[in-house]
């Protein structure tokens, strides 16, 4: 008796689980909406709103919410990019030293700035940039390729295709290069927001090893435009 | 009258005399938190909260060592040093004007929670002495007598007692560079052997000492015990005044992370520098002053919620140096606060766009509880 029915309950437990089980799953079910952090949306007076905004304030009272993660924050310095970066730098989990590095980091360029600003003559004053959030987002402007390759296997060989790269990828791989470089090519006892503020105001000026690099992928890229047909997609 | 950049090209010695700001001028809201007084002597009630200006020059002779890290770093950025006037160094400085030199000196003790402005206190305190013309032993901080010592000698002069002759000799080099005529003009009363052959004889200018104690690291520290003495004795006479200014006093009477090779723990007392400067700052000389700082940040085997004098001190210090005048340091209040905020706008140290707003600046004084550490901590990358 127990023998069939446990071969018909294994074939029913196969059937009803899926081929393909997904490895990251959030615990929150379906219903759960975003948590809302910015101070503005909620000093708006009730009848700006737009129609889409009345409705979603309307499920707001009745849906659960989900828990806001640690990374996002009401505060009004907070910075995306800077927190991407931030976490890209941060190694076995050590957010708070991460985050020690970045704002010394992002103190060592003002500084610097700040100096040569003040011995600058009058004329010249202008353009220097003391920001140092402008200097970081323009330096992984700057940094970021616009083409990228692939490695396409056909008929046995794999070659370096040319490829368009998505917004994503791109600031991914410019903070991933900025990161190795300082990572690797320095003395090793220089420190991390020194050698990092170097890199970032060389790459602001169009200038250092991560645009180098930049220009010679963009150079293999020029140079294996005869493969670019092999891409598909 | 407002604009620093006329005000004062001056001397370090020379006392000068400006007419302390008043009115809003038009035009310049943010100049209302700078005053163009540079004498401490002169600074009163009307001036708190406000940042006054020392010449670099002056900074330089005044202060080779003593001042914050931090500050150095702020100084070297913004091309000039400007030190908030607050309540307790005004407190301080008012106590200081109005002692009778004939009793014995007092001993003022600043204390308060950590980043709250002690050490910016007792700097303002020292430039003021100096522009008055005292002698100012400044220890720029205690606990670096008592921890991290590479060396340690035994001494020649007492059995049981440790040298240390690179902290003695860095101090003596820093001490030398801001008293340089003092030490010409005041003379030594005994013979005093160092080694063998070496000597200094009677009625010698100090300044001889502090050249043995550099040429001989060995003898540093025996150096520095001379010249504490020789200054000790001859105060009284009333030729000179003395300040002793002593960061970090807690660490005389605390424990330290020394060792002798035997692995055996060293107390305080069985160094030559500390015992020197226990016997300075005890109140049986007359002529001068003791202003000293608790600091909780540089201690040894303290907890970190520890800021109060009887904590910090223990038993054996508070019984040493009672009685003491203490002097509470706080956090900025509200005016102090917006004249921090408006020094850093106009030195363009907030460069962030959001620290322009009303609501940048909420923040940062919430994020801060308005202690000055905290605050420049956070302004640094915005």
């Amino acid at each position: 008796m127990a023998a069939p029915s446990a071969a018909g309950l294994g074939r029913r437990l196969r059937a009803w689980l899926p081929r393909i089980m997904p490895v990251r799953w959030s615990r929150y079910d379906t219903s759960y909406l975003e948590p809302e952090v910015k101070k503005e949306s909620y000093q708006k007076p009730v009848e700006e709103l737009t129609e889409e905004e009345r409705e979603q304030m309307e499920l707001k009272t009745v849906r659960p919410i989900k828990a806001a993660p640690p990374t996002v924050s009401s505060s009004v310095f907070t910075d995306p990019m800077i927190s991407k970066f931030t976490n890209m730098m941060m190694r076995s989990g050590n957010k708070v030293l991460a985050r020690s590095l970045m704002s010394q980091t992002l103190e060592t360029i003002k500084r610097k700035q700040l100096e040569k600003y003040h011995k600058a003559p009058e004329n010249e004053k202008e353009t220097i940039e003391c920001n140092p959030y402008v200097i970081f987002h323009q330096a992984l402007k700057n940094c970021q390729p616009i083409i990228g390759l692939s490695n396409i296997t056909k008929g046995g060989k794999t070659y370096q295709v040319p490829v368009p790269l998505t917004d994503n990828r791109k600031r991914f791989l410019a903070m991933k290069w900025l990161i190795t470089e300082c990572r690797e090519n320095k003395h090793r006892r220089t420190l991390m927001p020194e050698k990092l503020s170097q890199e970032l105001l060389l790459a602001f000026n169009n200038e250092g090893p991560v645009i180098k690099k930049k220009h010679v992928l963009h150079k293999m890229a020029e140079a294996n435009r005869a493969y670019a047909h092999f891409r598909w997609w | 009258q407002l604009d620093r950049g006329c005000a004062l090209h001056t001397a370090a010695r020379a006392g000068l005399s400006s007419v302390p700001s008043q009115d809003v001028p038009a035009g310049k809201p943010r100049a209302v938190f700078h005053t163009s007084e540079s004498d401490p002597a002169k600074h009163t009630e009307q001036h708190e909260g406000r940042l006054y200006n020392i010449p670099l020059e002056e900074v330089k002779a005044v202060f080779p060592h003593g001042l914050p890290r931090r500050f150095q770093q702020q100084i070297q950025t913004f091309n000039e040093a400007r030190v908030m006037v607050r309540k307790p160094a005004l407190e301080l400085l008012a106590y200081l004007k109005g002692s009778n030199f004939s009793h014995p000196a007092v001993r003022y003790v600043i204390y308060g929670e950590r980043g709250t402005g002690k050490t910016m206190t007792l700097c303002h305190v020292v430039h003021y002495c100096s522009r008055q013309g005292w002698l100012v032993l400044h220890i720029p901080d205690a606990h670096l007598w008592v921890k991290n010592c590479k060396e340690l000698l035994h001494s020649a002069y007492k059995k049981d007692r440790l040298d240390q002759p690179l902290q003695a000799s860095v101090w003596l080099k820093n001490f030398k560079s801001s008293n340089e005529r003092f030490l010409q003009e005041i003379k030594t009363q005994k013979k005093y052997m160092w080694g063998k052959h070496e000597s200094t004889e009677e009625g010698r200018p100090l300044g001889e000492v502090v050249e043995q104690g550099l040429a001989r690291a060995r003898s540093a520290s025996d150096a520095v015990g001379v010249v504490l003495r020789e200054l000790k004795q001859q105060s009284h006479r009333g030729s000179f005044r003395l300040l002793v200014a002593v960061d970090g006093v807690n660490a005389l009477w605390g424990r330290t992370t020394l060792s002798k090779e035997d692995k055996s723990p060293v107390s305080p007392e069985e160094l030559t520098l500390v015992h020197n400067l226990r016997k300075m700052v005890r109140n049986d000389w007359s002529g001068g002053a003791i202003v000293t700082t608790l600091s909780q940040t540089g201690s040894l085997f303290k907890p970190s919620s520890a800021y109060t004098p009887q904590e910090l001190l223990g038993k054996e210090g508070f019984d040493a140096l009672d009685p003491f005048v203490p002097i509470p340091v706080p956090n900025y209040s509200p005016r102090e606060f917006e004249s921090c905020y408006g020094y850093y706008l106009e030195r363009r140290w907030l460069q962030h766009e959001k620290a322009l707003t009303e609501d940048g600046k909420a923040e940062l004084q919430f994020l801060s509880g308005s202690n000055p550490r905290q605050l420049d901590r956070l302004a640094g990358p915005l």
